[in-house]
């Protein structure tokens, strides 16, 4: 890839005293506390340099600072994260503490691991284009800048398409390319490996090989592609950063995201109160993607499936493969074209299925809606009839200590891992027979995710875990589903 | 939900200049409301309404004229039994259904609802959305306006999926309870879990946007360029021209 | 220094339009003699939850918008005026500084302006401009039992939101 940085650039002189692209000196930062209860410093007396060209891998589990600390040296603290914030921070040799976001548009680029935060533009090209109209390109270097970003991506297909209508990768992919137009001196990459698949992970693997900018990538899954790219190695434990040799940052991580527990799901003893069997059997649908590129109608074919009470299974298949369409049937939000689900031997329809299947969303926040966690839990129960006040509160008390949440707290104000427990303690306190999880593992820890499907299943519930990620899915069980050209089968 | 009002093609319209285009949006609507003959409406009318179906299809002209229906069958219902003077047209008995002049004002009206109707669907169905916020900004509207246009429109599809999701959830969420006769204030108030989650979702959106604007640049001193242009558009004088003459002639020809 | 708040005023501004024309569009209820839209539950809502101005350009645009996009262009200019100044009025009669609740006469007050505004609003203009005083007196009964609601609802709304959501605060200007 060629450079095409302009040369004519206005950009304000800096005399920069060291070769360091990064520095931060004894950061804490702690986030405003909303409830009641006090917040803890979420980064404390943190010491960070790093050196021009320099490329660190810095591993860090969900939830601990990883993305605030990115968000931080992207300069945007503390004016959109509400919180008390302490110590200096330079890039390249500016001081944030001076400095405005905008100013730092060649210096920093910061990509999301929500690739929804960042979007400005109705459609891709305009996207890339928007950063060059602020730096006030002429015309034709904007055209040739976004030319050459979306063919290096392989978004020149997508380039009048929505933002809303591409998937995770593609998404992941346009905030790679807007930086690749701008190429910023310091790149901030924040879980950008992710959802992109194997041969575009081996492209932004290459792409950080060779080139001259300093690289920041936050992780929290050690991948194979990260062999031989990386000078340093970083791990974020309460606050802190630790830097050190690849190996043994690599088995702190392990530890810190608790990979050594025991599997709970293995040998966990149910108490079963009464077997069900949800089961279908030719089943076809179909389902015409939202894109301006897909012409064809995508249907997906079920020639036999099946789950058990107790039981777990996975199903898994590459991202637009039609999992969620099938999830969608088998809850009962949406009709099959033929074929029907039946329970115990009985054919079920829709509303049936509502009551029987519960489905967890991937994004937890769909149905938070109350002040208090208490409420939350309660306020399903409390719409039953025959359940009393005190029986009420002892059953949210007992939900909660179980999924350690506290009660009194604000839910929008909570942590993704939190907002995600309560999500399951809701499920858990409605006590579906079966349970569907879309990908549940998505932004929490393997050990985290494990937990929530085994409280889950603790009443005998039976479980469908949708995922993308093989190695969580073995974790799980071994006996599940795959979508292979829209038929499903097992596996 | 689609927010595209665009249809694709290759006509004389397409290639018209967008900026000529939203003045001769403005001078034809005016045109309706001077005092013109009810034969030289309908007669616009009707030539627009051929335009229409020449550059953007039948079946879209078709579809606009199905959507103002109801509003139409309403005003010919409504308007002549309203006005009461001039000579009766229709009467039962002693009783007078419509009269004359009853029916030249549902005829104006109605002639003239479906041509702005027209002229309107026509402009956007013929720009694209960039190129009439080009157009708004050559005619000095300001970025910011135009940027929170932008937005609106880069956040609806994530607002209205958010939504339907978001219902979804809870009706699974409640399924199980039982399901009384429902009337509107029941409805009502059930709504109000899927109203809360669906706008803190959104309001929650706003820091990370703000966050992004800035880091891509809003606000920063040098003077922003565009990507598009309206370059593409090679006669705008001609263009303009035709706007303002054509209304102008028409108004001559139509005039009381 | 950071006290530029342009980019959070832009950022507020065209997600609550985006909000009132998802609410326009897509949020509706079956009642007995067709479709209540809950558009003026969002500006209700946008109003007492966010300042004047946000209010104002919100529900103008955003009506106005939605009007656009689902062919009835011809009303987007009306509405502009009539949900803006709905919810310019009604935001500011309820301003105050603080996290004080609001006192009832003022919400009170608030539910008049707005439903007088949209019957009489849409009945003046769209007489003038488009059906005639005939045609236009009939949607009032319409007009005022979808702003009833529209401010009913929308204070509803407006007090879970800032209890389940509390750095709402943080946004409004």
């Amino acid at each position: 890839m060629e450079k095409s940085r302009s040369g004519s650039m206005n950009f304000p002189d800096v005399s920069v005293v060291s070769t360091d692209c990064l520095k931060v000196n004894d950061l804490s930062f702690t986030y405003r506390s909303w409830g009641a209860k006090k917040n803890e410093p979420i980064l404390s007396h943190l010491f960070c340099t790093l050196e021009e060209k320099s490329k660190t891998l810095l591993l860090a589990p969900f939830n601990t600072g990883k993305s605030t600390f990115a968000r931080i040296i992207s300069g945007v603290c503390p004016k959109y994260l509400p919180g008390s914030m302490e110590g200096d921070i330079q890039v390249c040799g500016k001081d944030l503490a001076y400095t405005e976001p905008w100013e730092l548009l060649l210096t920093c680029g910061y990509v999301s691991q929500n690739p929804q935060e960042q979007f400005v533009a109705t459609c891709v090209e305009d996207e890339v284009a928007f950063p060059l109209e602020s730096l006030g390109l002429p015309q034709k270097e904007i055209a040739h800048r976004v030319d050459e970003a979306l063919m290096q991506w392989g978004l020149e297909a997508l380039r009048t398409s929505s933002n809303q209508e591409l998937s995770g990768g593609e998404r992941k992919r346009v905030l790679l390319a807007v930086q690749q137009a701008i190429n910023p001196t310091l790149w901030v990459l924040d879980e950008s490996f992710d959802d992109l698949d194997i041969h575009w992970r081996s492209q932004l693997a290459d792409l950080i090989r060779k080139e001259d900018n300093t690289v920041l990538v936050l992780a929290s899954r050690y991948l194979t592609q990260f062999d031989d790219l990386f000078d340093r190695y970083a791990l974020l434990e309460e606050g802190r950063l630790h830097f050190g040799e690849k190996q043994e940052i690599l088995s702190s991580f392990s530890r810190l995201c608790d990979d050594d527990l025991p599997n709970p799901l293995i040998n966990q003893s149910i108490s079963l109160k009464k077997e069900h069997m949800l089961s279908c059997a030719s089943l076809t649908t179909e389902r015409s993607r939202v894109s301006t590129l897909e012409t064809n109608i995508f249907t997906l074919s079920v020639p036999s499936f099946s789950l058990k009470s107790g039981e777990l299974r996975t199903l898994v298949g590459p991202n637009g493969s039609g999992k969620s369409t099938f999830s969608r049937l088998l809850c009962g939000l949406d009709t099959p074209k033929s074929g029907v689900f039946s329970l115990d031997e009985r054919v079920v329809g829709t509303k049936e299925l509502n009551r029987n299947v519960g489905y967890l969303f991937q994004n937890p926040d769909l149905q938070i809606f109350l002040p208090t966690v208490r409420e939350e839990l309660s306020w399903s129960l409390k719409r039953r009839k025959d359940l009393k006040n005190a029986q009420i509160q002892e059953m949210v008390n007992s939900c909660a200590a179980l999924f350690s949440l506290d009660l009194d707290e604000t839910p929008t104000t909570m942590s993704y891992p939190q907002r995600k427990a309560l999500q399951a303690a809701v499920y858990y306190l409605l006590d579906r027979p079966f349970y569907i999880l879309d990908e549940l593992d998505n932004a929490l820890t393997y050990s985290t995710a494990l937990k929530i499907i085994a409280l889950l299943r603790r009443n005998g519930a039976g479980i469908l875990l949708i995922t993308h990620d093989r190695t969580f899915g073995s974790l799980v069980s071994d006996q599940g589903y795959a979508i292979t050209d829209g038929v499903l089968g097992g596996v | 939900m689609t927010t595209n009002t665009f249809v694709a093609g290759d006509a004389f319209l397409y290639h018209f200049d967008p900026r000529a285009k939203l003045l001769s949006l403005v001078l034809f609507c005016s045109w309706f409301f001077l005092p013109i003959s009810l034969v030289g409406l309908y007669g616009v009318v009707f030539s627009i309404i051929l335009l229409g179906s020449f550059n953007t299809g039948v079946h879209h002209t078709w579809r606009t004229f199905r959507s103002i229906l109801p509003m139409l069958l309403f005003m010919v219902l409504f308007i002549p039994f309203n006005v009461r003077s001039g000579e009766s047209l229709v009467t039962f008995g002693t009783f007078t259904f419509i009269t004359r002049e009853g029916a030249l004002q549902a005829a104006r009206l109605g002639g003239r609802f479906i041509g702005i109707t027209y002229v309107c669907t026509l402009l956007f169905a013929t720009t694209p959305m960039t190129e009439v916020m080009l157009s708004l900004r050559w005619y000095r509207l300001p970025y910011k306006a135009s940027l929170v246009v932008t937005l609106a429109f880069t956040y609806i599809p994530f607002i209205a999926d958010s939504f339907s999701q978001i219902s979804e959830s809870h009706k699974l969420r409640e399924a199980g309870e039982e399901t009384q006769k429902k009337n509107i204030f029941k409805r009502l108030s059930e709504l109000l879990p899927t109203l809360t989650s669906a706008l803190v979702v959104a309001l929650r959106s706003i820091p990370n946007l703000a966050m992004s604007l800035e880091q891509r640049g809003f606000g920063r001193t040098e003077k922003r360029s565009m990507y598009h242009t309206l370059n593409a558009y090679t006669h705008p004088f001609t263009h303009f021209m035709l706007s303002i003459m054509i209304p102008v002639v028409l108004w001559v020809l139509c005039r009381t | 220094m950071q006290e530029n708040k342009n980019a959070l005023k832009v950022a507020v501004v065209a997600v609550l339009t985006a909000v009132v024309v998802v609410f326009t569009m897509m949020v509706r209820i079956p009642t007995a003699k067709g479709y209540l839209n809950l558009c003026d539950v969002a500006i209700c809502f946008i109003a007492f939850t966010f300042g004047p101005w946000s209010a104002f350009i919100a529900a103008g645009l955003g009506t106005a918008l939605a009007d656009l996009i689902s062919g009835y262009a011809q009303w987007a200019p009306i509405s502009f005026i009539v949900h803006g100044v709905e919810g310019l009025l009604v935001a500011l009669i309820v301003r105050q500084k603080g996290d004080e609740t609001i006192s009832a006469i003022k919400k009170i007050a608030a539910g008049i302006v707005c439903v007088t505004t949209v019957s009489m609003g849409y009945f003046i203009l769209s007489a003038i401009f488009i059906s005639g005083f005939s045609v236009a007196a009939a949607e009032i009964p319409g007009n005022i039992a979808q702003s009833g609601v529209g401010v009913v609802l929308g204070l509803a709304v407006a007090t879970a939101v800032k209890r389940a959501y509390p750095p709402v605060r943080t946004l409004a200007w």
